[in-house]
């Protein structure tokens, strides 16, 4: 419901996208002259400095080489270069409407290109481990109003997730759990200590890269299986303190695993989310006990749903043979572009430019690349083709999915006088289908008829 | 004679050749083999676009060029022999069935990923996930031999169930790991977690490593098969020291989360 009262507005029950925890509880109140907001009550630190860096700025709404150039033009000169390419990657999503992400895929579909999202170069390994061993998993709801036992491995939720703990896990009271954090116990795995630490009622710290053999070792405790004697030398941490750690995720209530990248970006990557994973399944033999990724991006986990649910693959799916292939290390955006393979990327939402190795974002620098993004960044600035457009969930409305696969629906703060992701990429779309029919029927008029006579994505 | 396929252009974006297979090449005429179908990238193409084809085919290809960007070569195939005369892509006999695969270079990832049988040898480098299974397989490997002269990555033998692998220098980590059975020589250095998960099946190694804390020893032995293997090893030109000849190796059992069955053997010459 929004309050208008002159040049303010207030938004209630807004959603902040910053980061996976979605918080959907948020109340704006949006300086509707100047185009901003000035207040975000119940944002933590990062979510009041997310709505209050997103103004409106004065610039183009579409670029080609640096030149400004009609929107249309630009759409144009994207769907032929996208459609002329022989191997055309599309990456990014994770900070995009679900309804955005959706047109991205049709449009790598048509264009026999690759899609690969952020999760590639975050949760990636978590998702091959999925694949793998499976999930056992939960709702955030769940955790809250049931969770005895919550045990954080391998992440900084107090600075990278600050509402995680008081919203979702650790403070809250639940319908089990009447008396919040006194209801619970805590456990933080890291190799160092964060400021997450002292939250934890339990502070394991395992020598850096040895979370595997700390999970290993978990699991045969678990199993009742052997284990060497010099488990404490291997992996920093004493048997006693794992054999502990054992009896209470056996003899808990409803245990949850939640698993960050200090996990899955470390030596061993999918085959330490698959043993926090195998870990889970082992201990419902015992009890109920889940595990889940603690998501980064505002939407990087609707880009997992969306890319899944129409190509049956959640990452890393290769489109040229015209039908879905999926092959991490091969199909995924940093191999693509260091092996030197793309010739033509589609960047939506985020910024490469910046964070990809050096030989990739050399050989972005050889393609030519189109861009959509809110701000002017490393990567908008190698564009071929840059749009300016629309931020989500503060300028646009649409769905994005929660860290625990809830969807939640955006509300806007304030118009913007760019496009929204969606447009442009509906846009660019209908133009690909148009161009890719009119290839295929060599010799035939526009297309139009045909695109017609077709239903498209 | 055998079909000679010289690279005439280097591919743009990645050549998917799958149709350079015995199996589908056989009982065609030169200029039949010239328009087979390859995808370069997500176009299709002849393979005459980027081949030079001469000879005649009698079971037997020779493949010139630097080939490091065309992948799926030899994958399926059931009879006959593959030579490759440098570097070799992605995907190299992937599901092969019979007949034989040398390559003069080094091979890049997924070589020989759940193959049946034949063999594979590669005088150079191989990737990672040599001899495994597919993402979401439960099963690599299911027979036949996979020979390397020189290192190979990570996941070697990932799932295998069946079959032998030889890496004459270093594999990278987790080499064996979920494994089924089957045989595994390393005569170098192995990475880490070798073998985690393993059902069943032996990972033999000239060096000593960490293992994981699942693995319990057993004892120390001279087990008298080890032998044949090195007597098969040196007719297949690897040069085995002779110290580890009558070497004591120490028995290794794992994965203790899994069946136990698996062993691993570590020659105790260099400790």
């Amino acid at each position: 419901m929004a309050n208008e009262n002159e040049n303010i507005k207030i938004v209630e029950n807004a959603t902040c996208t910053f980061c996976g925890c979605v918080c959907d509880d948020m109340e704006l109140h949006v300086d509707l002259n100047e185009k901003r907001i000035t207040k975000a009550k119940n944002a933590c630190v990062l979510g009041r400095a997310w709505f209050a860096e997103h103004t409106i700025e004065d610039a183009p709404a579409a670029m080609i080489d640096g030149e400004e150039v009609s929107v249309d033009e630009a759409i144009e000169e994207a769907a032929q270069t996208l459609v002329n390419a022989k191997f055309p990657i599309t990456y990014g999503l994770s900070d995009t409407t679900c309804e955005a992400q959706r047109q991205a895929v049709a449009i790598s579909d048509y264009i026999k290109g690759n899609i690969d999202t952020t999760t590639s170069v975050c949760h990636g390994p978590s998702g091959l481990a999925f694949q793998g061993v499976g999930e056992s998993t939960s709702t955030l709801g769940e955790v809250k109003n049931r969770a005895d036992l919550v045990i954080y491995w391998g992440g900084n939720p107090a600075e990278s997730h600050p509402r995680h703990f008081g919203r979702y896990a650790v403070t809250p009271k639940g319908m089990f759990t009447p008396n919040g954090k006194k209801d619970r116990t805590v456990v933080l795995v890291d190799v160092r200590k964060t400021k997450s630490a002292p939250v934890a009622d339990i502070f394991i710290k395992p020598i850096p890269g040895k979370d595997f053999e700390v999970l290993w070792a978990l699991r045969a405790l678990v199993k009742g299986s052997k284990l060497s004697s010099n488990i404490e030398e291997e992996t920093g941490v004493p048997l006693e303190t794992l054999s502990d750690l054992a009896e209470r995720m056996k003899n808990c209530r409803f245990g949850v695993l939640f698993f960050g990248m200090g996990l899955t970006m470390t030596r061993g990557r999918h085959f330490n989310s698959g043993a926090l994973l195998a870990l889970a399944t082992d201990l419902n033999e015992y009890t109920h006990f889940v595990a889940k990724p603690v998501r980064g991006h505002g939407n990087v986990t609707g880009a997992d749903n969306v890319v899944s649910w129409q190509t049956g693959y959640p990452f890393g799916v290769n489109f040229s043979r015209g039908y879905p292939r999926f092959n991490p290390g091969e199909f995924t955006t940093v191999d693509t572009l260091s092996n030197g393979d793309a010739d033509a990327a589609l960047i939506i939402a985020s910024d490469p430019g910046s964070n990809f190795p050096k030989k990739a974002i050399e050989h972005l620098k050889n393609i030519p690349v189109i861009t959509l993004d809110t701000k002017n960044t490393d990567t908008t600035k190698l564009s071929h083709v840059a749009f300016r457009t629309a931020t989500y969930g503060i300028n646009t409305t649409g769905t994005v999915y929660r860290m625990d696969d809830v969807p939640i629906t955006l509300r806007s703060a304030f118009d913007s006088p760019f496009p929204d992701d969606e447009t442009i990429l509906t846009s660019i779309k209908k133009r690909v289908h148009e161009l890719v029919l009119a290839k295929h029927y060599a010799g035939g008029a526009s297309g139009e008829a045909k695109v017609a006579a077709i239903n498209p994505l | 004679m055998a079909l000679n396929l010289k690279l005439h252009t280097q591919p743009e974006v990645p050549l998917e050749a799958d149709c350079i297979c015995p199996d589908k090449l056989q009982s065609l005429e030169n200029n039949e083999i010239s328009s087979l179908i390859l995808f370069h990238g997500n176009r299709q193409v002849q393979l005459g676009d980027f081949f030079d084809c001469n000879g005649t085919f009698d079971g037997e290809i020779v493949i010139d060029g630097d080939l490091s960007n065309v992948k799926h070569i030899g994958a399926t195939m059931s009879f006959g022999k593959i030579t490759v005369e440098g570097n070799v892509g992605l995907h190299a006999g992937a599901a092969m069935r019979g007949g034989e695969i040398t390559i003069e270079g080094s091979s890049s990832g997924w070589l020989g990923p759940e193959m049946i049988g034949g063999r594979i040898t590669v005088k150079g480098d191989a990737g990672h996930m040599t001899g495994s299974g597919y993402r979401g397989s439960e099963i690599g490997m299911q027979g036949g031999e996979i020979i390397v002269h020189g290192n190979v990555k990570n996941e070697t033998g990932h799932a295998m169930r069946r079959g032998l692998i030889v890496v004459g220098g270093n594999s990278g980590d987790f080499t064996g790991v979920n494994m089924h059975a089957g045989t595994i020589i390393i005569l170098g250095q192995m990475g880490m977690r070798t073998g985690a998960g393993m059902k069943r099946g032996s990972i033999i190694s000239f060096n000593q490593a960490a293992l994981l804390p699942t693995f319990s020893r057993n004892c120390e032995y001279h087990p008298s098969f080890i032998k044949f293997y090195f007597k098969y090893l040196e007719e297949i030109g690897f040069k085995i020291d002779p110290s580890h000849l009558n070497s004591t190796f120490e028995r290794w059992s794992g994965d203790s989360i899994e069946l136990n069955r698996g062993e691993i053997l570590l020659s105790m010459s260099k400790k």
